[in-house]
């Protein structure tokens, strides 16, 4: 079955620059709260190429998930809305798209993972039918057909022992190897856009690292472009390109991520290392961020973390735009007092 | 050096479970295999490794909430186990524990008042009026407005629910608190807060504590002393930072390169290194580690290393380090 893996994963890179597989411009994404209408995602653009990985990054309710299931058409119905704004996904219109369309890409050309595999797949179903699931629905092949492939993913993702475990149970795995599963399922009809929220928060430390260097692994052979989701900068650091900073919704610090830990620019940016407790030093004193988020009802006009922020100045009532920074234009924070 | 406050010799627990279907088997988990440590007065001993390694199962076998099967606990020369129920509650006044999800932990249609009045009423530190003065005071001592006390959890945030947790850990003044995973569910910003709470905790009441976590990072940052466990076992044991600046035993070091920092000129080694905590079930021979280490050798497999002193303050479970190899492997840490 090796060589089936060996085909799966045949694909030359192209070189040169090409087209983004994942777009997003101008994303504003509203959630319902006791009737009124909230902006929880406010005007968020970036773009996502083969082979990329972009990391969004933020505490809870900075609105990063949100940004995540805007993209992937999940957004409860009711209770969530994308306001303004357009997301395309290897060139379709994800905001234009009927509930039908939407579902046609979601499993083919968008594959997603989440933080806790166990509540993702079926507890009835064996493993192998549930990622042969998505090859029978979206590439109309045959059971049969889908089994082998079946097979050959879960040899990919590297699970032990694969044609044994076909027919087993989510609950007969351990969570690293559950996850795989998950990525097995993920990337079954080959997706451009692999979107991975907090996918190795449940894991421990030695099992994160085996998932993360599979998903990079992958990444390459398949040309993926990668949206991660995290809240934790270690994770932006080992496999991110680009990094983009999120607090109360609003994108407040973007930059390759070489760029980024060189220079965290944004005050917030600055207090989220400064609070990170850190294995490889000895700590100077840790600096906690005051305060906590703010509720969306209670969000500051203008700059969101000026309630918070040490640097708060008068013109913070208005909010900055995403400056570029003179030394590095790829770089951008939305700061008056440090990007002016 | 003054009498350790805790001092756990040999503490061994086996859980045993009815599994499987439609025939089921009773299965022995060996949560805690011999495990010793010491925790002086004021002093931060952290526990560390991965799910299921019986981190957790320290804590409550200490304060005699489960049972263990053998081992001595004492605590300022009490023996926990044997101790009867009128010395059981004097020793936990002095011992408290604070977990990682204190929604779980606090009634919810309890007000924080209560909540925290309760413990100090039963144990007759305080009657009356002076239990609300005794609840304000501790309030104010986490960080909470006066106002907290009239209200419910639910009202409260992640990190200020930990704060009543706290709160209550300390209403009755004790010596040693066990902390089980108490910042693991919170973002950054308020898990550096807490940390900063519990560390001016330690320095202004001299408390003592047992900080069990799966977080490097926050372990260096609050423990004095760190223990690594590994499928019930205590497999390396030292102070802090020499432990994380030079670690000894195989698995120790593969948690710290495991464990990601934020800079990528240093990012972490995701290595492909195969394989996976086995089940605590059905744990290997010998040495617990040897399907997984990179520098397994024959007699590793057959028989489990002692928890031997290696240099001063530092102790290590593994071959590599005995009397008899330690010439080969060199990198027993210069003691400073």
């Amino acid at each position: 079955m090796s060589s089936a893996a060996a085909a799966l994963t045949d694909r030359s890179p192209e070189p040169g620059a090409e087209a983004p597989s994942l777009v997003v411009e101008r994303l504003t994404t509203s959630i319902r709260i006791d009737r009124q209408w909230f902006d929880a995602v406010r005007d968020v653009s970036f773009e996502v190429h083969p082979r990329e990985t972009l990391a969004l990054v933020g505490e809870s309710g900075c609105g990063k998930s949100l940004t995540a299931l805007s993209v992937m058409g999940l957004l409860p119905e009711g209770v969530g809305r994308i306001s303004s704004g357009r997301i395309m996904v290897d060139g379709t219109d994800m905001t234009a798209a009927s509930t039908a369309e939407a579902q046609a890409m979601r499993g083919d050309r968008i594959g997603m993972i989440f933080q806790e595999p166990m509540t993702s797949l079926n507890p009835v179903l064996q493993v192998g039918f549930q990622i042969a699931e998505s090859l029978v629905e979206h590439r109309g092949m045959s059971r049969r057909e889908a089994r082998q492939r079946a097979l050959a993913l879960m040899e990919l993702v590297r699970i032990p022992a694969a044609a044994q475990r076909l027919d087993a149970y989510a609950h007969q795995f351990s969570g690293g190897m559950r996850q795989r599963v998950m990525i097995a399922i993920a990337l079954a009809c080959s997706p451009k856009v692999l979107i991975a929220d907090e996918p190795t928060t449940a894991l421990d430390v030695t099992i994160q690292a085996q998932v993360l260097a599979l998903l990079a692994d992958l990444q390459r052979r398949e040309g993926l472009a990668v949206l991660l989701i995290t809240h934790n900068l270690g994770v932006v650091a080992a496999v991110a390109d680009r990094v983009i900073v999120m607090y109360g919704g609003d994108v407040v610090e973007s930059a390759p991520v070489k760029e980024f830990f060189a220079r965290p620019t944004h005050p917030y940016s600055e207090a989220l290392l400064a609070a990170m407790p850190r294995v490889d030093r000895s700590a100077d004193a840790l600096a906690p961020i005051p305060g906590q988020v703010p509720t969306l009802a209670d969000l500051p006009a203008g700059c969101r973390f000026q309630s918070r922020c040490a640097l708060r100045i008068a013109k913070c009532a208005e909010l900055p735009p995403l400056i570029p920074l003179a030394a590095a234009p790829a770089h951008g924070v939305r700061c008056w007092v440090r990007a002016p | 050096m003054n009498a350790p406050l805790l001092e756990v010799r040999g503490l061994t627990k086996t859980f045993k479970e009815r599994r499987g279907w439609p025939i089921p088997t009773t299965v022995a988990v060996r949560a805690l295999d011999r495990v010793s440590f010491d925790v002086g007065r004021g002093e931060a001993l952290g526990i560390v490794g991965e799910s299921g390694c019986g981190k957790s199962t320290v804590a409550r076998a200490c304060l005699r909430l489960i049972t263990a099967d053998a081992g001595s606990v004492r605590f300022d020369g009490v023996d926990v186990a044997a101790a009867s129920a009128g010395a059981l509650r004097a020793v936990r006044r002095r011992l408290q524990i604070v977990f990682q999800d204190p929604a779980s932990a606090l009634d919810p249609r309890q007000r924080i008042a209560d909540a925290l009045g309760e413990s100090i009423r039963v144990h007759g530190i305080a009657r009356g009026s002076d239990v609300t003065t005794a609840v304000l005071r501790l309030l104010d001592e986490v960080g909470l407005p006066p106002s907290a006390a009239r209200r419910y959890p639910h009202e409260f945030s992640g990190g200020q629910r930990q704060r009543i947790g706290i709160a209550r850990a300390l209403a009755l003044g004790p010596d040693l608190v066990f902390a089980d995973e108490p910042v693991s569910a919170l973002d950054v910003s308020v898990q550096a807060q807490i940390l900063v709470l519990l560390d001016e905790l330690r320095h202004r009441r001299e408390l003592a504590f047992v900080f069990i976590s799966h977080d490097l990072g926050v372990v260096r940052h609050f423990c004095q002393r760190v223990a690594v466990m590994y499928l019930g076992r205590i497999v390396e044991e030292g102070p802090v930072p020499a432990i994380f600046e030079e670690p000894l035993h195989p698995y120790t070091r593969l948690l710290k390169s495991s464990s990601p920092i934020p800079d990528p000129e240093q990012a972490v080694a995701l290595g492909l290194q195969e394989g996976e905590p086995p089940s605590p079930v059905d744990p290997p021979s010998g040495c617990h580690f040897h399907p997984r280490c990179p520098f397994v050798m024959e007699r590793c497999k057959a028989s489990a290393p002692a928890l031997e002193e290696v240099a001063p303050g530092r102790r290590v479970a593994c071959y590599l380090f005995d009397e008899t190899s330690r010439n080969g492997a060199g990198a027993v840490a210069s003691p400073q």
